[in-house]
């Protein structure tokens, strides 16, 4: 077991060094620069002082230096783990993330919570009633749900549910109110919680379906497996039987999910996180790619690596953990 | 399980309820303290408003304060911005127009500023400037008793300071710093009057220099220019408002300057919220999250239809002159079609300009441009009449300059050309997207195709400045006066000039360059009137609209008034029993 995390741990080294050749090439090889970006097509100008301007710029921010010898200068800086300066905001990179990767986090982690939360015990309930109402109901509600684009149903929430027109149930936009400061720690947690509703449900619906699907294959398949006729022969009472065997077994797939959820969810909350403008690291790195913000682009794609490798490497060891017929001494 | 596991878990839960309990009861102790805490900064802000209420009327009996905004003191202006700013200190490259609107005039000041009734400069920080009558001497003498919200005498050095930040080759401000190219030297008089040198005249000279949001010498000197250039927030000037806390990503927070040199604006904070979602910044309007919004055009003829909307929302509707741009379409001279000027003018004529005001744009009050100057400005000739919309006359037109289908395939061609050409527009502006669909149509009826290329925002000015297009629209902003050298003098063609039409016209280049250096206020505009009529004559673009700012506020502030030059926030004010926060 040791090994083979040592052995994962060694992986992950030249899968990032991959991973950020990649991002780099690509964001150097996509058309226009911060530079003539923030210039824009001329204007106050004229030619042969924009020329000036900008290769004074240029050279500010080191980008007139060959793609390669960047590449290796950033490089170094990593290993410092040293993001670099932003381009468009001039402050340290790590800055920023540390300022808005909490907020992302955050609303990732409740809608995690929740969609577990929601689906395992659906997921179980649906294979206990297998093609019973309950079942082909839920079946039918979550695909709906699962095919919303939550770009659309965000904007439909905003629509109805945050203003006088229809329902003024909720704030349009940002985590908290004009007034949050003053505010004492409940009356402000309930401020927070009240702005989190929307952009976490956006969050949270589509997770729903993929994941009670899951949990309900996963338990349809343990509960026609002859360990659990056997529990049942011995006259085991139906809740010890669904539980404590068909459960426990099922649960495996779901862990592997969970790992390639968190990405995807990632990814996701830069659409919410635009829709309910909550300055988060999808906000940022929207901002950043638009922007050529190169630094910036590097940085969130080198977490956003770690994140996903680790949670990668965390599912197989919980994997090993949860299932003792699973041996990686053996494929080592 | 065995008995001593399960003492363990005993003791494992145990040991969480307590603290969870613990947790509990830290959090109500926290909340206690909060409110105590809050009761106490209650009655430290009333203290200060009657020491401060005295101090007026201490003011008040010793010397006579006409110069005061009517109205209550107190609330706050919540303002909606659909962008974050990348810095707070307007001078560096990296900073935008959300920049502008935060810090000029509210937190840094210059020494001249606009008239707000009229086209004329007036001091603000100067008492007196002036410029030579051969263009060469700018003189400027600060008023007496000025201050920095710290306390600190504004002097020359500041504005010295400043000038030398702009200038100096290591500070990120070289956009900015090219405006003072012409100047040669400065010359300090005295503490509170200075003379700068001109290499050349040049008209905007003037407005340039008195333009510089001064910055305080004491506070922000630097050995370092890169020290300056990592400058973002904590903006210290001399304006009515003083700097309080960014938010990042969620507000900036600007509280008035009770120090302030001149006459205080009634509003207490000014509030700049950031939601990026055009819906969601409406919808924060209607339920009072914000009170101060720039709507997207349709949102805007909309709502202010609205009886209901109208009652609780000032629907404004001005002409801001000092930022009123314009949306053209650009025929791209080096290519066959567009270097005759006929086809140019029969571009112009094909296109509806009253069709795309009313229902694409949907702004009866949006203008047909006819030239590059602020349509009610000085420089605009107001007896130039746009070109009608007129398919029929776009026939003859290009029927004359030897556009013809003469193979009968529905396209005109010449010379074994078929007359089929690329239209550049930036991708996903829905406004943009709409015109451009508007002018395919026409161009079609007439017997020309078009090809729509949308690009990103990046890829559009890499290829504008390439001039890869053969057509292209894009809008140019604007200010009460301005220099059309960039934009329309042939030297701008070569090396990614601003000229990315071709534009070159020997009579307009002498006209350029006279005008510029002509101090005569009259004079100047007689030339400019005629490089008007040129332009008007040539099309080089189709001009197709210039609009009035749209803004909603909310109706608790009044003394909201439309000025020749736009709205001024500092004048308004709630009364007393509308106020919202304290």
């Amino acid at each position: 077991m040791t090994t083979y995390i040592v052995r994962r741990l060694l992986l992950i080294i030249p899968t990032l060094l991959g991973i950020t050749i990649m991002v780099f090439a690509v964001s150097r090889v996509a058309p226009g620069d911060p530079v003539s970006l923030a210039m824009g097509p001329g204007g106050q100008l004229d030619a042969e002082r924009a020329a000036d301007v900008r290769e004074a710029r240029m050279r500010l921010y080191g980008l007139d230096k060959p793609v390669h010898v960047q590449y290796w200068v950033w490089l170094k800086r990593i290993t410092r783990l040293d993001f670099g300066d932003s381009i468009k905001y001039h402050r340290p990179v790590i800055e920023l993330i540390k300022v808005k990767l909490p907020i992302t986090l955050m609303l990732n982690i409740i809608a995690f919570v929740i969609i577990y939360a929601v689906s395992l015990p659906l997921g179980v309930l649906t294979a206990v009633k297998h093609k019973q109402f309950l079942d082909r109901a839920s079946s039918v509600a979550l695909f709906m749900l699962w095919s919303l684009p939550s770009m659309w149903v965000g904007q439909m929430l905003i629509g109805y549910l945050c203003g006088p027109t229809f329902f003024n149930w909720f704030p349009p936009a940002g985590l908290s109110s004009n007034y949050a400061e003053q505010l004492a720690f409940f009356p402000w947690l309930g401020d927070r919680l009240w702005h989190l509703v929307l952009p976490v449900t956006c969050l949270t619906y589509a997770g729903f379906a993929y994941l009670t699907k899951q949990v309900r294959a996963g338990m349809l398949d343990s509960l026609r497996a002859d360990y659990v006729r056997t529990a049942r022969a011995k006259g085991l009472s139906n809740t010890v039987v669904i539980f404590r065997h068909a459960f426990r077994n099922s649960v495996i797939p779901v862990i592997t999910i969970m790992a390639t959820l968190l990405p995807a969810m990632l990814a996701g909350s830069v659409i919410i996180e635009r829709i309910f403008s909550i300055p988060g690291m999808g906000l940022l790195a929207f901002e950043a790619v638009t922007t050529r913000d190169y630094n910036v682009v590097m940085a969130v794609a080198t977490i956003g690596g770690v994140l996903n490798l680790a949670g990668l490497l965390l599912a197989d060891i919980a994997y090993a953990i949860a299932d003792p017929r699973i041996s990686f001494e053996s494929t080592v | 399980m065995n008995g001593r596991s399960g003492l363990v878990t005993f003791f494992l839960f145990l040991f969480l309820l307590v603290m969870i309990v613990l947790q509990f009861l830290s959090m109500i102790q926290s909340d206690r303290l909060y409110e105590r805490l809050n009761v106490i900064l209650d009655r430290l802000a009333r203290m200060r408003s009657v020491n401060m209420t005295t101090a007026r009327e201490q003011g008040k009996s010793s010397g006579p304060q006409t110069d005061q905004y009517p109205g209550d003191e107190g609330d706050w202006l919540v303002w909606c911005l659909s962008g974050e700013p990348t810095t707070l200190y307007g001078i560096l490259t990296s900073s935008n127009w959300s920049t502008r609107w935060i810090v000029s005039g509210n937190i840094f000041e210059s020494l001249i500023t606009y008239e707000l009734d009229a086209f004329e400069y007036k001091g603000q920080l100067a008492d007196d400037f002036s410029i030579s009558e051969n263009g060469l001497e700018i003189y400027f003498k600060l008023k007496d008793d000025i201050h920095f919200s710290d306390g600190t005498p504004i002097t020359t050095d500041d504005v010295i300071f400043t000038y030398e930040t702009i200038t100096n080759p290591g500070i990120d401000a070289a956009s900015y710093a090219n405006y003072f190219r012409d100047i040669d030297h400065y010359e300090k008089i005295n503490d509170k009057e200075i003379k700068f040198h001109m290499k050349r005249p040049y008209f905007l000279s003037l407005g340039f220099l008195g333009g510089m949001p001064i910055h305080p010498r004491h506070i922000y000197e630097f050995e370092d220019p890169q020290d300056f250039n990592k400058r973002r927030t904590n903006p210290m000037g001399s304006g009515p408002y003083a700097f309080e806390k960014w938010d990042v990503g969620r507000q900036i927070v600007l509280t008035r300057n009770e120090n302030y040199w001149d006459k205080k604006p009634k509003t207490e904070k000014i509030v700049y919220k950031f939601i990026t979602n055009d819906i969601a910044a409406l919808q924060a309007l209607e339920t009072g999250d914000v009170d101060y919004l720039r709507p997207v055009p349709d949102l805007f003829t909309e709502k202010s239809q609205d009886e209901e909307f109208r009652k609780r929302f000032h629907c404004l509707s001005y002409w801001d002159a000092g930022n009123t741009g314009y949306f053209w379409i650009g025929w791209n001279q080096a290519r066959p079609f567009f270097a005759d000027r006929t086809v140019r003018l029969a571009m112009t004529h094909m296109v509806d300009r009253k069709a795309i005001r009313d229902y694409i744009l949907r702004n009866p009050e949006a203008k047909i441009p006819t030239g590059p100057f602020y349509i009610h400005g000085p420089q605009s000739d107001p007896s130039i009449e746009p070109w009608p919309y007129d398919p029929e006359r776009t026939r003859q037109l290009l029927d004359e300059a030897g556009w013809v289908d003469s193979d009968g395939d529905g396209i005109r061609d010449k010379d074994g050309v078929p007359f089929i050409f690329r239209y550049m527009i930036v991708s996903g502006v829905y406004l943009h997207e709409q015109i451009a669909k508007l002018v395919k149509d026409s161009a079609a009826q007439v017997g020309i195709e078009v090809i729509l290329e949308p690009f990103e925002w990046s890829v559009f000015s890499e290829r504008a400045k390439n001039r890869q297009f053969d057509a292209v629209s894009m809008a140019w902003g604007g200010n009460v006066e301005s220099d059309p050298y960039q934009i329309w003098h042939s030297s701008q063609i070569e090396g990614h000039g601003s000229n990315m039409v071709g534009f070159n016209n020997a009579q307009a280049d002498a006209l350029i360059e006279e005008a510029r250096q002509t101090m005569d206020k009259d004079k100047r505009n007689a030339l400019y009137h005629r490089f008007h009529r040129i332009i008007h004559q040539q099309q080089p673009y189709t001009f197709i609209y210039t609009r009035p700012e749209q803004r909603f506020l909310d109706k608790r502030f009044a003394n909201v008034k439309i000025h020749l030059l736009g709205t001024d926030m500092h004048e308004w004010h709630v009364p007393l029993e509308k106020q919202k926060y304290k």
